[in-house]
């Protein structure tokens, strides 16, 4: 139990520290100093434990060192019970003792005085004298039984018994013998055994045998002080052991509960400050947009504006050279104005707050269609949609997904004599719908797959197609912030099939 | 009728003024528009103090705010405006390139009457500052306290 204890403190002063080995080896080595063993021994039996410690959770390792102190608990209690068991045990056997020495010294003086007074008997002839002689002979064998009993247990004392018993009726015999040869032939008879006494020899054996079983009573008595006084030292001492251990170990459990409250706290502040400092970014962030949305739009409308009143101011003798710069002075301006907005969309959607609805993404589909109708003007396109599930998420932003990725399937289509556009879903688990997206379009090489939905990233030249790079970005953003996936499957002029996987379950962020 | 009704435009950015006057003349009311450079020089012309100490008594037919101006914003302009039991019925119209949720939703919640995102295209910046000028400059009803001519 102790060795526990200070595995247990060895293992929380490693399990402070941080760095792996060597503060494992600092812990053990006193230890070893301390057992007295072989320290190479020591320390690998040690390091199992304190390994599995190690790698045991904050709950574990409590939850072991309560176990601990429940066990010793048992323990204690157990070897306590066991040694006042014994002490009470001892103190009735005492008692049968006291009373066993008691009882031999009245039967003992209880035969002296028979004897004594058998002998006035033969003297005197007077029947007054037999009277103790009559009450051993009736009350002996009561006595006998009462011997046995207090002697249970002991083969040598109830050896003695049977000795003794035996003795007793030879004397008794003796003085029956007596006393019927003094009622046949008188004192006469009788003298020489009245003057002498008689039985002397087998008085002084019952003496013996009592003095004897005395002694044995008195030795085994002292025998139970001894070890009684071990048993009751014994126990202060584990109580004590007990308590310096228990506290031992309740302190290390503190100490654990303690640093795992300091640890949490600091966490806690931790993310505190980091909660700050990302709330902080945020609100630089926000500014910065902010500032991007108003400052950089103007310079680009005077751009635009000032070449409108250039062309205004010069018309008349403006060549088709120059109409075509100040066009393109226009066209560079007004591109620039839809980067930035887009670019306000894409930081907007990483911050805005998601408002979590159930979206029925049939219905959206069926809005982006009608929101894209000008851009269908004039194009043939074949539709193939699917009836598509609800999904939940915020049904602004995953209407930005599908028109992103719709337009897309528009755009990259308007090659084609006849546009085929399929909108269905791929497959759906018990965690998520994958819907498709699946054109006919100029496609992609599937060695830039990667690229697709990176910002600013475009795989086809801007006089090809035109579009800033941030759709399929933003299309990523979105569904990242749904918990979902994206990818995008095609070739180079066979079409491209886009698939949106989004969870059916909660949404986390 | 012409000079009765100024149209108060408040325009820190010289070219935004100057494209704006230029849009408004197309409309024939550029002569109308005083341009002020930053919200103290708005406040000061309500209030006719400072430069405009001696200007015609009465409030503008409309005015026409930036949001970020120097000195003092477009939103306190505004509040100072719609807080003013005298100013109040003053129509205000933000014009600015600002396009955030949170500029639009201040904006209302002190009084705006409108809210005009300036359109990077000079010919949508140009109809659209046509549009107000002609809506607010000549084809609305001003308040009774506009400024009348002192004779």
């Amino acid at each position: 139990m102790f060795w526990d204890a200070v595995w247990i403190v060895s293992a929380m002063e490693s399990a402070t520290n941080n760095e792996a080995q060597i503060p494992l080896a600092q812990a053990v080595e006193p230890i070893a100093g301390v057992t007295g063993t072989q320290p190479a021994e020591s320390s690998s039996f040690w390091r199992t434990p304190v390994a599995w410690f190690r790698s045991r959770t904050i709950e574990q390792r409590i939850l072991s060192g309560f176990s601990l102190v429940f066990v010793s608990v048992l323990v204690i209690s157990a070897i306590s019970y066991w040694n006042t068991s014994i002490l009470v045990a001892n103190g009735r056997l005492d008692a049968r003792s006291h009373e066993l020495v008691q009882l031999l010294s009245e039967i003992a003086e209880a035969m002296d005085e028979t004897e004594n007074n058998h002998r006035r008997y033969l003297v005197t002839g007077d029947e007054l004298y037999l009277r103790d002689y009559r009450s051993v002979v009736k009350q002996k064998p009561m006595f006998f039984k009462y011997l046995e009993d207090l002697t249970e247990g002991s083969s040598e004392q109830r050896q003695r018994v049977g000795l003794l018993n035996q003795m007793i009726d030879r004397q008794l015999a003796a003085e029956a013998d007596a006393i019927t040869k003094l009622a046949d032939g008188g004192f006469e008879a009788v003298k020489k055994m009245a003057l002498e006494g008689f039985g002397k020899e087998d008085i002084g054996k019952i003496h013996e045998i009592v003095a004897e079983m005395e002694w044995y009573e008195r030795q085994a008595m002292s025998l139970r002080v001894m070890e009684s006084a071990a048993g009751t030292t014994n126990t202060i001492i584990l109580l004590g052991i007990g308590a310096l251990l228990q506290f031992v170990l309740l302190a290390s459990v503190y100490y654990l509960i303690q640093c795992d409250i300091t640890e949490r706290r600091l966490v806690a502040e931790e993310l505190q400050r980091r909660g700050e400092l990302l709330e902080a970014a945020n609100k630089e962030l926000e500014s910065f947009s902010y500032s991007v949305s108003h400052d950089l739009r103007a310079p680009l409308r005077h751009i635009d504006g000032y070449a409108s009143l250039l062309r205004k101011a010069v018309a008349d003798s403006l060549n088709d050279k120059a109409a075509r710069y100040l066009e393109t002075i226009s066209a560079s301006a007004k591109q620039m104005g839809q980067l930035i907005d887009d670019l306000l969309v894409f930081s907007r959607m990483g911050r805005q707050e998601m408002l979590h609805t159930t979206v029925d993404l049939h219905q959206l589909v069926n809005t982006v269609l009608y929101d894209l109708r000008l851009d269908l003007q004039g194009r043939e396109i074949s539709w193939t949609i699917e009836k598509l599930p609800e999904v939940p998420g915020d049904a602004a932003m995953l209407r930005q997904v599908f028109m992103n990725v719709i337009a897309n399937a528009v755009k990259f289509t308007s090659a084609r004599p006849v546009a085929n556009i399929a909108i269905g879903v791929d497959r759906r688990t018990d965690e998520e719908v994958v819907v498709f997206v699946r054109d006919n379009g100029v496609g992609f090489d599937m060695q830039y797959a990667s690229k697709l939905f990176g910002v600013f990233q475009r795989l086809h030249r801007v006089d090809e197609f035109e579009g800033t790079g941030i759709g399929l970005a933003n299309v990523r953003r979105i569904v990242h912030r749904h918990g979902g996936r994206t990818w995008a499957e095609g070739a180079t002029d066979q079409g491209a099939t886009f698939y949106i996987a989004l969870p059916t379950g909660e949404i986390g962020s | 009728m012409t000079g009765t009704k100024p149209i108060l435009l408040a325009e820190d950015n010289p070219r935004d003024a100057e494209l704006a006057l230029a849009a408004m003349e197309e409309q024939n009311i550029s002569d109308k528009v005083v341009v002020c450079q930053d919200g103290a020089e708005v406040l000061d012309y309500l209030y006719c103090r400072g430069a405009f100490k001696s200007r015609l008594k009465g409030n503008p037919v409309v005015v026409f705010l930036d949001l970020k101006m120097p000195k003092v914003t477009g939103l306190e302009v505004l509040r100072t405006i719609k807080a003013d039991a005298n100013l109040r019925s003053i129509p205000v119209v933000m014009l600015t390139s600002s396009r955030e949720e949170r500029d639009l939703r201040e904006s209302y919640a002190l009084g705006a009457n409108a809210y005009v995102v300036k359109p990077v295209e000079f010919h949508q910046f140009v109809s659209a500052v046509k549009e107000l000028g002609a809506f607010w400059g000549v084809i609305n009803e001003p308040p009774p306290e506009v400024s009348r001519p002192e004779k």
